[in-house]
C-alpha cells in the first residue's frame, strides 16, 4: 500500500513539473519549428525573480504572479533577439539550438553573478505536511499536483476555444497560409515563447518552494522535459502532457525499486527505445500542429 | 473605371535569381483578369509579390490607388486583397469551421463574419455537411472549396485565385468553375491563374500571357481569340 502510494504520489508530483516544462517546449516547437534550449534557464530565472521579489518584502501571492508575467516578457525578448532574426535561414533548427543554448548560458552565468552561488529557497505555496496513504507529503506538493492540471487545462481551453488560440494553432500548421488570412505571424511567435517562458517560470517557482535553488537548477528539468517530448511526441501539446505523467510514474517506480542511481539510465533507455521503435513519439500523429 | 490593382514595373525573385523582369499589368478596369502561360515563368511569384509574401526588388503595386509594396501581408489582407494560394494546402489539422473563423480574422472582415459564412455555405453546401471535419480528411476538391471559402470569409474586394482547378477530377472541376463564376457574379473582381484557357475565356474579360517573367501578350476585351491562336502563343510559333 505504502509503496503504491509513494510511487503514485511521486509520479504525480514529478509528472506535474515535467508537464509544465514539456508543454512549453512543445508549444515553441509546433508554432515556430525550433527547439528552445534556454527553456531550463526560464525555469531558473522565474524562481530567482520570485525569490528576489519575496526578498524585497512582497507577499508570495503578489510576487509569484509578477514573476510569471516578467517571464512572459523575458520569453518574448529572447524570441525577438535570438530566434526571430534567423527565421527563414537555412538550417534554422540547428542554428537556433546554438543561439538559445548561448543565450541560456549567458543568463545562467548572469544569475550566478547577480545572485551568487549560495542555494536559496522561496516560500512554499502552502506550508505544512500531511499523510496520504501512509506516505508523508508536504501540502506544497499537493498544491502543485492540483494546480498543474488546472493550468494545463486552461492552456488547452485557450488553444482550442479562443480565436487567438486558433491563430496559434494555425501558424503551427502553415505559415504562408497564416500570412494570407492576415495573422500577425511574428507576434504569434512571440506569444508562443512568452507562454512557454511563463509556464517554465511557474515550474521554477514550484520547484524553488521545496528544493534549494541554484543557477543551474533548470538543466535537469530541461533534460527530463526533452525525454518527455521525445517519448510523447512533440507535434502536439496533449501528447507531452500525458507523456510527462507517464515518465513521472516511471521515474518514481524506478527510484523506488532500483534506486536513484539507476533511474537516469533507465529513463535514457526509454528514450532510446522510443527513438528506435516509434521515433515520432507514442502519442504523435505524423504531422506538426497544436491540439 | 480605374483599375483596382495595377502592377508597375515589378522586378522580383528569390535570392540572386530574378523571376519577374519589370512586369506591368492592370486588373479591374474591364472585369476579371486571367493570367496564363507556361509553368515556372513567374505567375505564382507575381501573386506572392502582390499579396506581400515576397518583397519586390523594384517597382510599384497599387491597390485602390495606394502603393502596397513593403506593406505586410497582414496589412494587405486587411485592405481586402485576398490571395488563395496554389495547391490548397491550408491548415490540415484544423476543421472547416476553424478555417472559416480564421478567414474572418482581420478587423475588416470580423463584422461580416455571419453574413459571409452564410454565403460560403450557400456556395459550397458540401462544406456544411463536413463543418467539424479536419481539412486533411477532405478530398482535393473539398479542400479547394475550403481555401476559396476561407478567402471569401476575409470579405475580399479583390480575389486572387492561383490555379483553383489544379489536379481536380473533371466533374469536380466543372462544379468548382461554376462556383467561381457565381463569386464573380456576386460582385467580387477576380484575378485567376489557370491552365484551362476555355475556363479563362469564359470567366475573364482581359487576359495576360506571362512568359519569362514578363507580359508577353495582353488580350483586351473585344480582341477575342480562338483556341488555335492561344495554343500557338503558348508553344511558340
Amino acid at each position: 500500500m505504502s509503496a503504491l502510494a509513494e510511487i503514485l504520489f511521486g509520479g504525480l508530483f514529478q509528472g506535474s513539473l515535467y508537464a509544465m516544462m514539456a508543454v512549453g517546449l512543445a508549444l515553441v516547437w509546433t508554432t515556430i519549428g525550433v527547439f528552445n534550449f534556454s527553456h531550463g534557464v526560464f525555469m531558473m530565472l522565474g524562481a530567482y525573480i520570485a525569490w528576489q521579489l519575496v526578498e524585497l518584502g512582497l507577499p508570495a501571492a503578489v510576487a509569484f504572479p509578477i514573476a510569471v508575467v516578467v517571464m512572459a516578457g523575458v520569453g518574448w525578448i529572447l524570441q525577438a533577439s535570438v530566434v526571430r532574426p534567423l527565421i527563414g535561414r537555412p538550417n534554422i533548427v540547428l542554428v537556433v539550438v546554438i543561439t538559445t543554448l548561448a543565450a541560456g548560458s549567458l543568463i545562467e552565468n548572469g544569475a550566478l553573478t547577480i545572485w551568487g552561488p549560495r542555494s536559496k529557497q522561496i516560500p512554499a505555496l502552502i506550508t505544512g505536511n500531511t499523510t496520504v496513504g501512509g506516505v508523508g507529503v508536504s501540502l506544497h506538493q499537493i498544491a502543485i499536483i492540483v494546480i498543474t492540471p488546472l493550468i494545463l487545462a486552461a492552456l488547452c481551453m485557450f488553444l482550442n476555444r479562443t480565436r487567438l488560440g486558433l491563430a496559434l494553432r494555425a501558424v503551427a500548421q502553415n505559415e504562408d497560409a497564416s500570412h494570407l488570412v492576415g495573422l500577425n505571424v511574428t507576434a504569434l511567435y512571440g506569444l508562443a515563447f512568452a507562454i512557454a517562458a511563463s509556464l517554465a517560470g511557474l515550474a521554477g517557482i514550484f520547484m524553488g518552494g521545496y528544493r534549494f535553488m541554484s543557477p543551474v537548477m533548470g538543466s535537469d528539468p530541461l533534460l527530463k522535459a526533452l525525454i518527455v517530448v521525445v517519448f510523447g511526441g512533440i507535434s502536439s501539446i496533449s501528447g507531452p502532457i500525458f507523456a510527462a505523467y507517464l515518465i513521472g510514474f516511471f521515474e518514481a517506480a524506478c527510484s523506488y525499486y532500483f534506486g536513484l542511481y539507476w533511474t537516469p539510465a533507465l529513463l535514457f533507455g526509454v528514450l532510446i527505445l522510443t527513438l528506435m521503435v516509434r521515433p515520432e513519439g507514442i502519442f504523435a500523429s505524423r504531422s506538426r500542429g497544436l491540439a | 473605371m480605374n483599375p483596382i490593382l495595377s502592377v508597375e514595373g515589378v522586378t522580383a525573385g528569390y535570392g540572386r535569381v530574378t523571376v519577374l523582369h519589370d512586369i506591368s499589368l492592370e486588373a479591374g478596369r474591364f472585369g476579371n483578369v486571367g493570367l496564363f502561360g507556361p509553368n515556372g515563368h513567374g505567375k505564382t511569384t507575381l501573386l506572392r509579390a502582390i499579396s506581400g509574401l515576397l518583397q519586390p526588388k523594384s517597382g510599384r503595386i497599387l491597390f485602390d490607388g495606394q502603393d502596397i509594396v513593403g506593406h505586410s501581408a497582414r496589412a494587405i489582407v486587411g485592405a481586402g486583397l485576398i490571395h488563395v494560394p496554389q495547391g490548397n494546402r491550408l491548415f490540415p489539422d484544423l476543421s472547416i469551421a476553424d478555417c472559416m473563423a480564421l478567414g474572418a480574422y482581420s478587423p475588416r472582415a470580423r463584422p461580416h463574419e455571419a453574413e459571409n459564412r452564410e454565403k460560403v455555405v450557400k456556395l459550397f453546401p458540401k462544406l456544411a455537411e463536413r463543418w467539424r471535419q479536419r481539412v486533411r480528411t477532405l478530398s482535393g476538391g473539398e479542400r479547394q472549396m475550403v481555401s476559396i471559402g476561407t478567402a471569401l470569409m476575409s470579405h475580399p474586394r479583390l480575389l486572387i485565385l492561383d490555379e483553383p482547378t489544379l489536379g481536380l477530377a473533371p466533374k469536380i472541376k466543372d462544379e468548382l468553375c461554376a462556383s467561381v463564376m457565381d463569386i464573380s457574379r456576386g460582385g467580387v473582381p477576380l484575378i485567376v491563374v489557370e491552365q484551362d484557357i476555355e475556363f479563362l475565356l469564359e470567366l475573364t474579360q482581359q487576359l495576360y500571357l506571362v512568359n519569362h517573367g514578363a507580359v508577353a501578350t495582353e488580350i483586351k476585351p473585344g480582341e477575342s481569340l480562338d483556341h488555335g491562336e492561344i495554343m500557338s502563343m503558348y508553344f511558340g510559333h
